[in-house]
């Protein structure tokens, strides 16, 4: 073993783990034969003393217990905080839920009545709209069904149900409101582009949707007033 | 619920992690003494020491993912932590100015030299502490490192380089050129005295 590698390895060649026989051998040889490697691992020797009296004055060191106090209380402060947060976070999904099922519920009841009052009038569902357009008068364009129904025997029909009162009603050209006494509603279906032909406004681009309408049908069987139901 | 302490420190860590307390409180109270002293020794500055410590406990309680058992146990993990507060203290270090408040021995580290000889020995053990914690602190921190975790700490080189994340050959050199330095300043203290007192 040459000088170079005493001190590099053989300073400490007995704590070494990492070090063969065969090399910790060499160096305790070579300590013994180089004056000047045998000084300095003295020396070293007696720095090590001096490091291990330092390494005791602190072996018994400890954090203030001032830390632990202030890490506990982080510690509560973080979990309080992440429960409290946990909490919020599922009471946000339930109302998320709920409303959600509300919504389904709703959609569903709709639909239901939807399917209900399409297989009410079974005559407008049979026929196409192309052969529904001659119920009314010369005022009307073409009405899909003469499934309307008089007031006094709506329920013997069952069928629509025109709503009684007598507000909301456009008067059409010619006639009067005290001319109404005896007229009685008619819910009809029809296309909107037919409201033209009471000289009420329609767009061209939905002329062709399918509304119903309450008409005022005076006694000579002659719409007086219209009006959409809601 | 009492813990059992002998608990192992993954388990611990995962109840803390669920909001346990006292299981983190017993990993602090098995893991803080040896993370100060390290802390203390490379630092030479018990604020410094104090909040390096709460720092790493921190990183823990806030973040306890962070720590993965298959790779190594968690001591070893918290020594990585702070070595990381340690060296970042260090390259603030001269930037900064100590307002550190002696202690009542004069020692102004945080360390307290414990002894109970003669005044006169008492006094001559202090001054030689004094120069060693001094030529320790003077050191490079990648020197200090090597010297706190194998002469101070007593680890074997292997554990010592696992602890700084480099291979054994680097930590036995930084050992080697650390000991050369701090022999050289150790041997400088000695002879500054002897001056001193042959000038007079």
């Amino acid at each position: 073993m040459t000088c170079e590698e005493f001190e590099a390895i053989g300073l400490d060649a007995e704590r070494d783990a990492s070090l063969s026989d065969v090399e910790r051998v060499a160096a305790r040889e070579h300590a013994s034969t180089c004056s000047r490697c045998a000084a300095l691992q003295d020396s070293w020797q007696r720095a090590g003393v001096e490091l291990r009296a330092f390494a005791e004055d602190t072996a018994m060191a400890q954090a203030p217990a001032r830390v632990e106090m202030r890490l506990r209380q982080e510690f509560r402060t973080q979990h309080v905080t992440l429960k409290a947060r946990r909490a919020a976070v599922v009471a946000a999904w339930a109302l998320a839920a709920a409303a959600v099922l509300a919504g389904a519920v709703s959609w569903r009841n709709w639909r239901k009545e939807e399917t209900a009052n399409h297989l009410a009038s079974p005559q407008s569902a049979a026929k196409p709209p192309a052969n529904r357009s001659n119920v009314m008068t010369n005022h009307e364009g073409p009405v899909q069904s003469a499934a309307a129904v008089r007031q006094s025997d709506a329920a013997e029909a069952g069928t629509l149900m025109a709503d009684n009162e007598m507000s909301g009603f456009t008067f059409l050209p010619g006639a009067f409101a005290a001319d109404t006494g005896d007229a009685e509603i008619l819910r009809v279906r029809m296309q909107r582009g037919a409201l033209g032909a009471f000289g009420l406004p329609v767009s061209e681009e939905r002329a062709g949707d399918w509304i119903q309408v309450d008409l005022l049908v005076g006694n000579d069987g002659l719409p007086e007033a219209v009006r959409l139901p809601r | 619920m009492r813990i059992a302490e002998q608990e192992r420190d993954d388990v611990l860590l995962r109840r803390a992690a669920k909001g346990d307390e006292e299981a983190f409180t017993l990993l602090y109270r098995r893991h803080q003494a040896a993370m100060y002293r390290f802390a203390l020794r490379m630092t030479g500055n018990a604020w410094a020491a104090e909040e390096i410590v709460q720092d790493v406990f921190m990183t823990l309680m806030r973040d306890p993912k962070k720590y993965d058992a298959t790779r190594g146990a968690l001591g070893a993990f918290l020594y990585g932590v702070a070595r990381n507060r340690v060296m970042k203290h260090l390259e603030r270090l001269p930037r900064e100015i100590s307002l550190e408040v002696k202690n009542e021995d004069g020692t102004g580290s945080g360390i307290v030299l414990r002894d109970a000889s003669t005044p006169a020995m008492l006094m001559e053990k202090r001054e030689r502490r004094k120069l060693v914690r001094a030529a320790v602190l003077e050191l490079p921190a990648e020197f200090r490192e090597a010297v706190v975790l194998c002469e101070l700490e007593e680890m074997s080189y292997e554990e010592a380089a696992q602890m700084a994340g480099c291979p054994i050959g680097t930590i036995r050199s930084r050992l080697h050129r650390g000991r050369a330095l701090l022999m050289a300043k150790l041997e400088m203290f000695r002879d500054v005295p002897r001056r001193a007192s042959a000038g007079r």
